[in-house]
């Protein structure tokens, strides 16, 4: 019920989960759309199928590409590739930022020094030229590979988050009153502080996995993503390649481009929005 | 260090807390305390990055030498196509890739550290990666640089005037612009601009950072050339940050608002431009500087991808060139100078805030 208030009292938050759902609905429909608009049974991917370079028409709402293949067909296709990847990164990122998040902020002490310190190095320092080494250095790279490899630096974004959360209810006066009733540890983390967390967890997961589609795109732009793969990415990269500026077929990539801007501006509401509704010291601010 | 500021950027990196040899530092001041203990910290930070990417790098799936010997092939520098013994074991030591791991890291130090050498790279054998770096880095330092700085200007004054009329309707309408604005990756809005300033209206150039005509030189023709070049590419970067900047300044600027000393002020009968510049401005951009450092490591993310789609002789496109051939030492240099410099403008930072912000305490 809180997840209604949030979307009736909050715009930002309403703005960004519609954008986001609206993409993931598309996602999940995307066979149903090629079957409509190509015909069922028609493969997206298959090269030669229509005439080259097609602009825009009724048969081809985007035109067609180098090869002959349906933009829309392509753009369908690569949708969920790109948001599987970019949502998986960023649930693996978010267990991994709430374990460190939760062990610094409840530990305190050396290990919130030492945690923080890591987590505060991974935020700073650039860590995109580490993403593209490591793909390129990859065998076999695929999606649940380049997952794993986004989520490896995309944890921190959850921690900090998650941290600052647990640091504060710690603080909480039934906390204390656990500890003074000699609960242990687990109780304490289960009992009190752990219900409590769920907007936190979300959070975490809204900015994990935007910075783990920013760091996607960055990849596949380069034509350092999975070869065997069409994701909207790396169709812009191959629109690029094309030369398709010069040839003002712009639209090849004008529309992955599109669905790309919505989903991060999508996600990155959805984590303010939260933030300013679960975060009183923010919700004055605007 | 603790600043009293909503940026949450500016709380993440308070170092303060961080606790450094107390026992010998007890009857030092506060103030030389926290110099120690940020130094102390930007050493740890910087040796602990250097070697998770030593190892990094040295933990990469495949073999090395290998990569290399058939890279050096490929570009024709051997017409035997054996990978002898003797051949192997001599790259091993030229790329500095002989001896155990614990030799090559302290090797590897020794050289970065002393002599400043990456050793050979593979993009142009022979030369030293520290070459191709030396070459690249002025670019880079430009781009980034001169974007980041009209980001965060722009983004500060523009940032103060959203929040000060913020029930204006230009005000509203500003800050969702930028609330989406913010939000677009820099090589998104480069691709757009790059359609409509080099295609459509064929103003400006789309790759290079210079005319091909022209040499290198401090000559006014050379000068004009690299800023007509750079326009595009620092232009996309600085729209995503300004907008960025707006946004967390403007946040800054609203909580101020409230404050009793903006009361007394105005009762005061101070006229608003005084009150706008000395008191409302002069409050809330001193935190924006802590954040500039932390953005930092996002614009160089960023700038990877832009100096690749513009084609611009700076250490982005040297990562990517590197990276596509499996030149490790090129590689490795980049990203030990992009952290290197990454660190070092955030410690410079954490240093100077003190001085000019009075507000800044030094935690005990």
């Amino acid at each position: 019920m809180a997840l209604l208030r949030l979307f009736k009292e909050n715009g930002k938050f309403r703005f960004g989960a519609t954008i986001t759902l609206l993409l993931i609905v598309l996602a999940l429909l995307h066979q149903v759309i090629i079957d409509w608009r190509l015909g069922s049974g028609a493969d997206p991917l298959k090269v030669g199928a229509y005439p080259i370079f097609q602009d825009p028409s009724s048969e081809h709402w985007l035109g067609t590409d180098r090869y002959g293949r349906d933009v829309l067909g392509l753009v369908l296709m690569g949708l969920p590739v790109s948001l599987t990847v970019a949502f998986f990164a960023g649930a693996v990122s978010t267990v991994v930022g709430a374990i460190v998040g939760f062990a610094a902020g409840y530990k305190g002490g050396k290990v919130d020094t030492v945690l923080r310190t890591i987590t505060d190095m991974f935020i700073v320092i650039p860590t995109l030229p580490l993403i593209i080494i490591l793909a390129r250095y990859s065998n076999n790279l695929g999606s649940a590979e380049l997952a794993l490899i986004l989520a490896a630096f995309s944890w921190p974004f959850a921690a900090r988050i998650i941290r600052t959360q647990v640091l504060s209810l710690r603080e909480r006066p039934y906390v204390e009153l656990s500890k003074m009733t000699n609960m242990n540890d687990r109780e304490i983390i289960f009992g009190d502080i752990f219900p409590n967390m769920a907007p936190y967890v979300a959070i975490g997961f809204a900015s994990a996995s935007v910075g783990s589609a920013l760091a996607l795109v960055g990849l596949t732009v380069l034509g350092l993503g999975p070869s065997n793969q069409m994701d909207l990415g790396r169709l812009i990269a191959d629109a690029l390649g094309w030369g398709v500026i010069s040839l003002h077929k712009e639209i090849i990539f004008i529309a992955p481009v599109t669905l790309l801007i919505l989903l991060f501006v999508g996600l990155a509401w959805m984590a303010q929005g939260m933030e300013e509704y679960f975060n009183p010291r923010l919700r004055s601010g605007s | 260090m603790a600043i009293q500021s909503p940026a949450p950027a500016a709380r993440s990196l308070d170092s303060a807390e961080t606790r450094v040899e107390q026992p010998k530092t007890r009857r030092l001041s506060p103030t030389a305390q926290y110099y120690l203990r940020r130094l102390g910290l930007y050493i740890i930070t910087l040796w602990g990055s250097l070697s998770a990417s030593f190892l990094f790098f040295r933990l990469l799936p495949g073999d090395p030498i290998s990569g290399i010997i058939t890279q050096l092939q490929t570009r024709g520098q051997y017409s035997n196509l054996a990978q002898s013994e003797d051949m192997v074991k001599f790259y091993k030591k030229e790329f500095g890739l002989d001896g155990s791991l614990w030799d090559q890291y302290i090797n590897y130090f020794r050289r970065v550290l002393l002599h400043f050498d990456f050793g050979p790279s593979v993009l142009s054998y022979p030369s030293p990666a520290t070459d191709l770096i030396t070459r690249s880095i002025p670019w880079t330092i430009f781009l980034i640089g001169s974007a980041t700085l009209l980001a965060w200007v722009v983004g500060i004054l523009i940032g103060t005037l959203v929040g000060w009329k913020r029930s204006s309707f230009i005000s509203s309408w500003v800050t969702n612009f930028c609330l989406v604005f913010s939000n677009i990756p820099a090589y998104f809005i480069a691709l757009v601009l790059i359609i409509f300033f080099s295609y459509r209206f064929r103003l400006l150039p789309a790759s290079g950072a210079y005319d091909a005509s022209l040499q290198p030189s401090w000559s006014i023709d050379f000068i004009l050339s690299a800023l007509k070049y750079g326009i595009l590419p620092i232009i996309a970067t600085a729209i995503t940050g300004a907008a960025g900047w707006i946004i967390g300044m403007r946040a800054l600027v609203v909580t101020l608002l409230g404050e009793d000393f903006l009361t007394y002020a105005n009762a005061k009968g101070l006229t608003q431009r005084r009150i706008l510049l000395d008191y409302v401005l002069r409050n809330a951009w001193l935190p924006q500087i802590a954040a500039l450092g932390i953005s930092l490591g996002a614009v160089v993310n960023g700038n990877v991808l832009i100096e690749r789609l513009f084609r611009y002789p700076g250490v982005g496109n040297l990562l990517v060139d590197s990276v596509v051939i499996k030149d490790v030492n090129t590689a490795m240099a980049v990203v030990t100078l992009l952290i290197f410099m990454v660190l070092t403008i955030n410690l410079i930072i954490d240093l100077v805030l003190p001085l000019i912000d009075p507000r800044v305490k030094y935690g005990d």
